[in-house]
This record gives structure tokens, sequence and C-alpha cells, in this order.
């Protein structure tokens, strides 16, 4: 409508999609320059979670930094653990008995599961299918009921330690770990016919928030994100870690990058994840959990460094380390997958969306905030 | 192997870098800060086009800080760490922005909790502190246990 | 519910519809977020104790401060607390809202949240189980029963007290930002 070219044509309106938002998982803010309901500019404002992770390690010995590592990524705890676990014993040289990579593997692919089934959870919620968020956290509980057996503690598990694992899985453990993943099997059918498949969620999520592969690879995305463009790539296969050179699964990928092709990815990947369990359960091998570490009161490690890498829910997962010859870590840097996703590749796709897609990038992503701020 | 090959080559275009190759798909570089950007678009052509993670050290004792930078190659899976080192008192180094766009936000980072000034790089404003009066935390003089006894009371 | 109990709710209904009504602020502070999305679906049901959450602050009673308090966050939780209209009640959630928890050292973490913000009850774990909310929700029920929840009172009558220390975390600024008509208050 032509009001003569007054000032009220064109108002552009700030607006901030804070903290405290109920489309907001995680504590995050992106702060929104807006033209009606169509978005001009996005900024990220992360840091409501930093809690300088990588300078109290500093003052941790090996053993202390345990129970700090794997607060790094709430949704997703174990990769932190065990990429933590696997720069030690890079630089120590400290071998791992094999039984220990099995069940290594095995947690890392529960964690997985309970973080798609999460961002399942979060995602159904933000697109209006409340049913589907309700299954999904209910399904996501029976794995938290498997970690309470296994490790004692149903989020932060403190199991990978370098030399092995805490200890080994409890009789009837299998059995129950069977039975969970068959009740997620027939769910997934379910789920594919309510959510998946579901004409509004299609009609949702086809064709938005497009990534191309060659912005894909410009911007360092990894993980799910850069599959679903296209770009086979999974350091599971690319420097295969734990047990996983001897596990026998696929990397789905898809090749629109919009977000069908990402919810597609998370999707099938939970097949995966239940094969791999599942073989790594027939498969195990006798033997002890964890080779006995130095004495932790004096434990030393040789000056060096190194860089370990490995496939969280959410991507490349990596850690700088650097050791000094003393018994404290010199420095630890994480390299975290949600970093390029949640900051300039969001803030990227966020330009010329609606308002109502800021919360379904954020999850269609699968932008973990607690990872970014460390 | 891959990882020979092309530390050979590095080691022809320069001659003041020490390049290694600790294990399989791990290659170490270390060259004087002069000739880090043009070493880094030489390998961005041999594949590297993955910029997985720029990060600091702050070797005090030496006085000077080491920024990392880590490359990775989508063909080979080879992942390249590339270092150098600069002066801790004016810590001022190029910003690589023009050959990976993402580097703004790792250098944003470090020039935040390093204090290391990055020119190119339009945004190094405030990322995760707030209301910060005091030295970059990331360095070691700073003692964080200290810092907050003071400002949030432990009692 | 039986003679007894409806009794009990006729002399007094506010508190009657305000213990079986505490709807929580939807606000992720901190860590302890992943145990909240399990508590309010269907396996754990929250909603049984008359507890769901809220998308604004202005329609919520319970606010649960879930894990660290970084200083960036302290900011909007004061903000988000002054916002609840009374009576309301802060329940602290998880071990580092008590005393820092495992990040006590860290340089932006806040140590004790209850000298920004009055606290009503803690909640102590790292990460408590649903079963530990549910039995704070119940010992709420019995504090609103007994008057002993006054978290809101004491924050009008020592807001000098809060203020100074909001003041020193989080900047002049923002202490100047907030509006003067705030806290507010429901009269009953």
């Amino acid at each position: 409508m032509n009001r003569g070219g007054t000032k009220m044509d064109k108002r552009q309106l700030t607006l901030y999609f804070g903290p405290q938002h109920i489309g907001m998982v995680g504590n995050f803010s992106i702060t929104l320059t807006v033209e009606g309901d169509m978005i001009q500019k996005a900024v990220a404002n992360p840091g409501f979670l930093h809690r300088g992770f990588e300078k109290m390690l500093e003052n941790c010995t090996y053993t202390q930094g345990f129970p700090y590592v794997c607060r790094i990524n709430v949704m997703d705890p174990d990769p932190c653990e065990q990429i933590y676990a696997m720069a030690i014993e890079e630089l120590a040289g400290l071998e791992v008995p094999p039984r220990a990579q099995y069940l290594r593997t095995m947690v890392l692919e529960m964690s997985r599961l309970s973080s798609h089934l999460l961002w399942l959870w979060a995602y159904a919620n933000e697109l209006g299918f409340d049913t589907i968020g309700h299954w999904a956290m209910a399904q996501r509980d029976y794995f938290i009921d498997l970690f309470d057996m296994i490790a004692g503690a149903r989020v932060y598990h403190i199991y990978i330690w370098p030399g092995g694992v805490r200890r080994d899985i409890p009789t009837g453990f299998a059995e129950k770990m069977q039975q969970t993943l068959g009740g997620l099997e027939d769910s997934l059918k379910d789920y594919d016919a309510v959510f998946f498949n579901n004409r509004v969620f299609r009609r949702r999520v086809d064709g938005v928030g497009v990534l191309s592969q060659e912005e894909a690879v410009r911007f360092g995305v990894t993980g799910g994100d850069l599959r679903a463009t296209g770009v086979e790539r999974d350091v599971r296969k690319e420097e295969p870690y734990a047990a996983y050179a001897d596990m026998d699964f696929e990397v789905p990928t898809m090749d629109d990058g919009d977000s069908y092709a990402r919810a597609m990815v998370v999707r099938k990947e939970m097949e995966q994840s239940i094969s791999i369990i599942r073989q790594v359960l027939d498969k195990m091998p006798e033997g002890s959990a964890w080779h006995r570490p130095p004495n932790p009161f004096k434990w030393k490690i040789p000056a060096g460094e190194t860089y370990v890498r490995m496939e969280s829910a959410r991507g490349e997962l990596g850690v700088y380390a650097v050791s000094d010859g003393s018994d404290k870590i010199y420095r630890m840097a994480y390299r975290v997958p949600s970093y390029p996703h949640g900051i300039l590749v969001l803030e990227k796709l966020l330009q010329g969306m609606n308002i109502a897609d800021v919360g379904h990038m954020l999850l269609s992503l699968n932008i973990a905030a607690p990872e970014i701020d460390r | 192997m891959r990882e020979e090959a092309i530390k050979q080559d590095i080691e022809q275009r320069y001659e003041a870098c020490l390049v290694t190759v600790p294990r399989e798909k791990r290659i170490g570089i270390s060259l004087p800060k002069d000739s880090l950007f043009s070493l880094i678009a030489f390998i961005k052509d041999e594949g590297f086009r993955h910029l997985s993670l720029i990060t600091c050290v702050d070797w005090i004792e030496e006085d000077e800080f080491e920024l990392v930078y880590h490359l990775a190659s989508y063909e080979d899976g080879i992942h390249a760490i590339v270092k150098t080192r600069i002066d801790r008192a004016d810590p001022v180094y190029l910003s690589i922005i023009p050959l990976f766009e993402h580097a703004q936000t790792y250098e944003r980072e470090i020039h935040e909790m390093f204090g290391v000034d990055f020119t190119g790089n339009d945004r190094l404003t405030p990322f995760l502190l707030t209301n910060w009066e005091e030295i970059p935390p990331m360095r070691k003089d700073f003692d964080t246990k200290e810092y907050s006894e003071r400002m949030f009371e432990h009692e | 519910m039986d003679r007894a109990d409806i009794k009990k709710a006729l002399k007094d209904p506010h508190k009657w519809g305000e213990k079986y009504s505490l709807w929580v602020t939807y606000f992720c502070t901190g860590c302890g977020i992943i145990e909240i999305p399990p508590v309010i679906t269907s396996r754990w049901d929250a909603e049984r104790f008359g507890v769901i959450p809220m998308a604004t602050p202005r329609q919520a009673n319970l606010f649960l401060i879930t894990g660290y308090v970084s200083v960036k966050t302290l900011g909007y939780i004061v903000t988000t607390y002054d916002q609840m209209p009374d009576p309301k009640y802060a329940v602290a959630f998880g071990s580092c809202p008590i005393d820092g928890g495992l990040y006590y050292t860290s340089y932006n973490t806040i140590n004790h949240l209850d000298r920004y913000i009055p606290i009503d009850g803690w909640i102590a774990g790292c990460m408590p189980r649903p079963e530990a909310i549910f039995i704070a929700v119940t010992k709420l029920w019995k504090m609103i029963d007994g008057e002993m929840v006054d978290g809101y009172k004491r924050y009008k009558e020592n807001i000098d007290y809060y203020r100074k220390n909001q003041e020193r975390v989080l900047g002049k600024k923002f202490i100047e930002s907030i509006p003067s008509s705030l806290p507010v208050t429901v009269e009953t």
C-alpha cells in the first residue's frame, strides 16, 4: 500500500531472540533486524554458557581433567570424554585393551542415539508436532536407563578414561540393550509415518535453509550438515578410532542441502547406530576393560603435541593437546562442530527468512550452544 | 606415501620450515611468520580445503605466542598442523580471511582470549565475555582462581 | 479428593490453586536443562504435579534456575525474575548455584546465586535426577502451606542489598537500564 513515502514504509525493528524464549533450546541469543516478518540481518550472540574450560583444564592434572570434560557438551557428553582420553593416550603412549575399545564404541553410539532423539524432541516441538516430542524423549530415556546401568549416572558418565573404560558391563545389560534397540527400531516406523512422511512437515522443511555443497566446504561445515549436501565425509571412516575399523556401517548422505535433507541424514544415522551397537554386542572380545594408568599423583607425560579427531553427533570433534613434560595440562584447545554452524552459517542462512524459521534453523543445523562457548 | 610427497613439496618451496610426519595422516609444519600466509595458500591448492581450527598457545617463558592452524584434506584425509610464533609483547598477525572466510570467528576468539590483533579482520568485537576489564583470560599470567575469589566470593 | 481435602482447599483457595499449578518459566540457563525435557514429557510427566513450562515469565510463578550461572546469563535471570508477578518462587537446580560447584574457579561463573536473587529452595546434585525435582515440588507445597517461602517479600524488603551485588558483577549500565516500575506486585 502506497503511503506516499512516509517513514512508516520501511521500518526496521531490532528483536532479540534471546535466551529466555520458548523456541530456544539451550542458552543462546540471536539479535534480529526485521522488516515486517522478514529478517534483514541476524547476529549470533554466544557466551551465555562460557565457563572457561580451556583455562580451568590448565590448572588440572591429567586425572583431574576428567570430571570437567564431559560437561563441555551436555547433549552428547561421551565424545568429549573419548577425545580427551584419545589425546592423553596419544601423548603418553598408552595402550587400550580391545574389549575397552568395543565398549567405548558402544557407549559412543548410545550417546549419538540419545543426542539424535533429543534433537527429534526439540525439532518436532519446534514445528508443532508435540506428540513426536513426547515419544522421542521417552524413548531416549530408555537409553539413559542403560547409561545408568553401565556408568551409575544418567547424564555425566565419566566412563571413558585414559587406558580404557571405568568398568565392564553388568549382567543383564546385553539383554536390556537388545530390547531397547528393538523398541527403537519399531518406533522408527511410527516416526516415519507420523513425522518424516507427514505432508505438513514436508511443506515446512522442503527447500528451507538450503546450504550448497560449495558453501558448506567454504564455511568449514562438518558432520550431518555436510553430508546433507552430498559430501560423504565421516571421521569414523576417514580415520577409524575405537573399534570402528571392525564395524560394518554406511554413511548416509542426501543431495539437496535443505532442512529435509539434514533431517533425513539424522534419521538414517539412527538406523546405522542401532546396527553398530548390535555388531559390538556380537563381536565383543573377552579381556579386561582397562589398563591401569600410571600413578595419578605422579603422572608426568613427555612434552609433545597432538591433534586427535572423532565424529560426534554433530560433526568433527577434535582436541589439540600440548604437554610440556610436567604433570599438568599445558594447553588443550577443543575444535567443536557447532562453532562454524552456530555463528557464520546461521547468520548467513537466516537472511531473508521469516521469524518463524529462526528456531527451526537453530535445530535443523543441530547447533549445541554449550559446545560453542565451552 | 602421500604425506612424504607433500613434505618434500613444501621443503622445496620454503627453506626455513620444519616439516614432520609424526604418524599416518598427520603432517606438522613449523615456519616463520612471514611465510605462513603463502604456505597456507599453497597447501590449500594441494587439497587442504578444510580449515578445522585456529588456536593459540601462550609460551610465556619464551615470551612468544604460537598461532596454530589446523587444515585437512577432503581427498586424502590428511590433517596438517601449521604453526608459527609471534611476539608476545606486541601480538599482531595477518588475518587469513581472504583464504578461509570462516577464520573470522576463530580469530575473534583468539583476539578476545589472548589479545592478538589480526589485521584484515574487521569483526574483532566481544565474543564470549561481557564487561571484561582484565587482561585477556587465556594468558598464562591471568590467575582464574584469584579472580573468582575476588569477584564472586568463595564463602 | 475426599472431604478433608475439599475442606482444606475451600479454607484457602488461593494457596490451593497456587500450589497445584506451579508454572515454570521456560529458560534454559545452564547444563541442568538436559533433565528438564524428560521431566516435562510423558515418561516422568511433571504435569500430574501441575508443573508445565510457560513461555513468558509474566504468566509463570516458578523459576527453575537449572545449572551454573555465567555473568551474561545473570543479567537475564535478574530481568526474568523481576518480570514475574508476585507470589513467585525461585528454586536452584544443581550444585553450581549453591556454591559454584565444579566451576568455582571459573572467571565467568558466579558462585552464590542467592546473593543476586532470593532463592527459596535448593536441589543438590550434578545432575539431580528427575525424582529430585518432584520431591522439591512436593516440599515446596508444604512450604507454601506453612508460609515459609517468602523470597519475593525478602527481595522487595532488601532490594538495595540485591541491587548492590548485581551492580558489582553486571555493571552500572545494567542497573540503570532496569525500569523503575519493577518488581511487579499483584495485590492479593
